[in-house]
């Protein structure tokens, strides 16, 4: 804060304004305009312009908002249609006591096979794999960072930084494999930081090496191509972003002009 | 047969018989949370200059997305900046799509798009009853950089500090810079 013979600058006064200074500036600003015209005259400057600003601001875009009833009708339905779908696939099974006996029988006869076969079930169990080789768009859509060309191209081909262990806990969690296997996987970045993308969970997702083809090393593959041609000048760095996070498949085929991937 | 006569006509009818069955609570908390931010919520991609159509699909998306995040347990904390969070995240992604299909149709010369051809200018009549002030301070708007416009729509949408620091992925400082230098251009304009 300014001392107490200057005026608050026009910052403290939009905090103040805002509500945004910490109690203890807080009291002071009050304290200053209470006692001071000039910055009191200021702050009401500030307030006028925001003022204009909401009423412009609102005053385009208003007229562009629909009638509330449409939307909220729409999206009642499409709630309901949501809920209908998950309940319904999870009571079917309990409606009919035919099934309901045949179900016990197969779940008996599981149970019979898993003891038969039990070293092998532990195994495969204690491994937890699930090939995942796209990532779900509302978990992982994708998060950049405000780069430019220059600040990721300072180094050649950047090795990704790892991911914290807590945060790949979360995307674990958040993909539903909470006891996945972590050498499984690679927690990858939808958007590599080498192509600006940001240590954030919006842009993580667990990609499995077990995947066939489609695996977290082609996806590797395609972020060192994407980095080389950013730095070369021969691909903005706005389309390589957008390339990857849409499908990172589809710009693999798209840069590197094949239709599956490359040997190593 | 019970029906709702409240349904517009946009709704199939497969979809009304859905609305007429009884909303579980969490499809009501949703709808209450739709009532309280749906205007703020398209007030804000529409800022960012999506179409009304396009913003209007995306905020059902977003209650869609935030019914099934309530579904699975999780985090109820601050809901409001979620919603708007994942907003902002959609309205990215789908600005980024919208770029590809005109890149794709300037690279296949199919000519410009139909948006393109849309007279964007107030006709007369429309200009005569538009307050010349609103449109100098919208043509501000439009000429500050666009962290600066995310950041001044959030605030206007009612957001604090902190609250649009996550949605945008910024430290909360660089959003009170970012604020102060938009408001200390409209304080300049308003000193002209």
């Amino acid at each position: 804060m300014s001392s107490k013979d200057s005026h608050l600058s026009d910052q403290e006064l939009l905090l103040a304004a805002d509500g945004e200074l910490p109690p203890a500036q807080a009291g002071q600003a009050a304290s200053h305009l209470a006692e001071c015209w000039t910055c009191r005259v200021r702050k009401g400057e500030i307030e006028e312009a925001i003022r204009d600003f909401v009423h412009a601001y609102r005053g385009s875009l208003d007229p562009l908002l629909p009638s509330p009833a449409g939307p909220r009708a729409l999206l009642k339905a499409r709630l309901a249609e949501n809920a209908s779908v998950s309940n319904g696939s999870r009571r079917k099974w309990f409606q009919f006591p035919g099934l309901r006996y045949a179900g016990a029988i197969v779940l008996g006869a599981v149970l019979a096979l898993l003891i038969h076969f039990r070293p092998a079930f532990q195994s495969r169990q204690a491994l937890h794999i699930v090939p995942v080789s796209f990532p779900e768009p509302s978990l992982t859509p994708g998060a950049i960072l405000a780069v430019n060309r220059d600040q990721i191209c300072v180094a050649k081909r950047p090795k990704n930084r790892i991911v914290p262990a807590s945060l790949q806990r979360q995307v674990f969690e958040e993909y539903g494999i909470p006891g996945a296997e972590p050498r499984a996987y690679e927690v990858d970045y939808l958007i590599t930081p080498a192509l600006g993308g940001a240590e954030d969970i919006r842009n993580l997702w667990p990609q499995s090496y077990s995947s066939a083809v489609w695996n977290a090393r082609v996806k590797d593959a395609l972020e060192d191509r994407l980095h080389d041609l950013v730095c070369d000048g021969e691909l903005d760095l706005s389309t390589a972003q957008q390339d990857i996070s849409a499908d990172w498949i589809a710009a693999y085929k798209k840069y590197f002009h094949t239709d599956k991937p490359l040997e190593p | 047969m019970f029906k709702d006569r409240t349904l517009p006509d946009l709704v199939t009818s497969a979809e009304a018989a859905v609305v007429s069955s009884e909303p579980t609570a969490l499809e009501a908390e949703v709808v209450a949370l739709f009532d309280q931010l749906q205007d703020r919520l398209l007030r804000y991609l529409l800022s960012t200059g999506m179409t009304a159509p396009d913003g209007e699909e995306i905020v059902q998306e977003v209650f869609l997305a935030l019914f099934r995040h309530l579904q699975l347990g999780r985090s109820r904390r601050n809901l409001r900046a979620w919603v708007f969070q994942v907003a902002h995240n959609l309205a990215i992604k789908h600005s980024i799509a919208k770029r590809r299909d005109r890149q794709n149709l300037v690279d296949s010369d199919a000519g410009p798009s139909e948006e393109e051809f849309v007279d964007r200018a107030p006709n007369p009549e429309d200009q005569l009853t538009r307050n010349q002030r609103q449109l100098h301070l919208q043509r501000i708007l439009k000429a500050l950089p666009e962290q600066d416009q995310r950041c001044l729509s959030l605030r206007a949408e009612g957001l604090t500090y902190r609250e649009i620091a996550g949605i945008l992925d910024m430290s909360l400082g660089a959003v009170a810079i970012s604020l102060g230098r938009s408001v200390a251009r409209f304080v300049r304009a308003e000193e002209r």
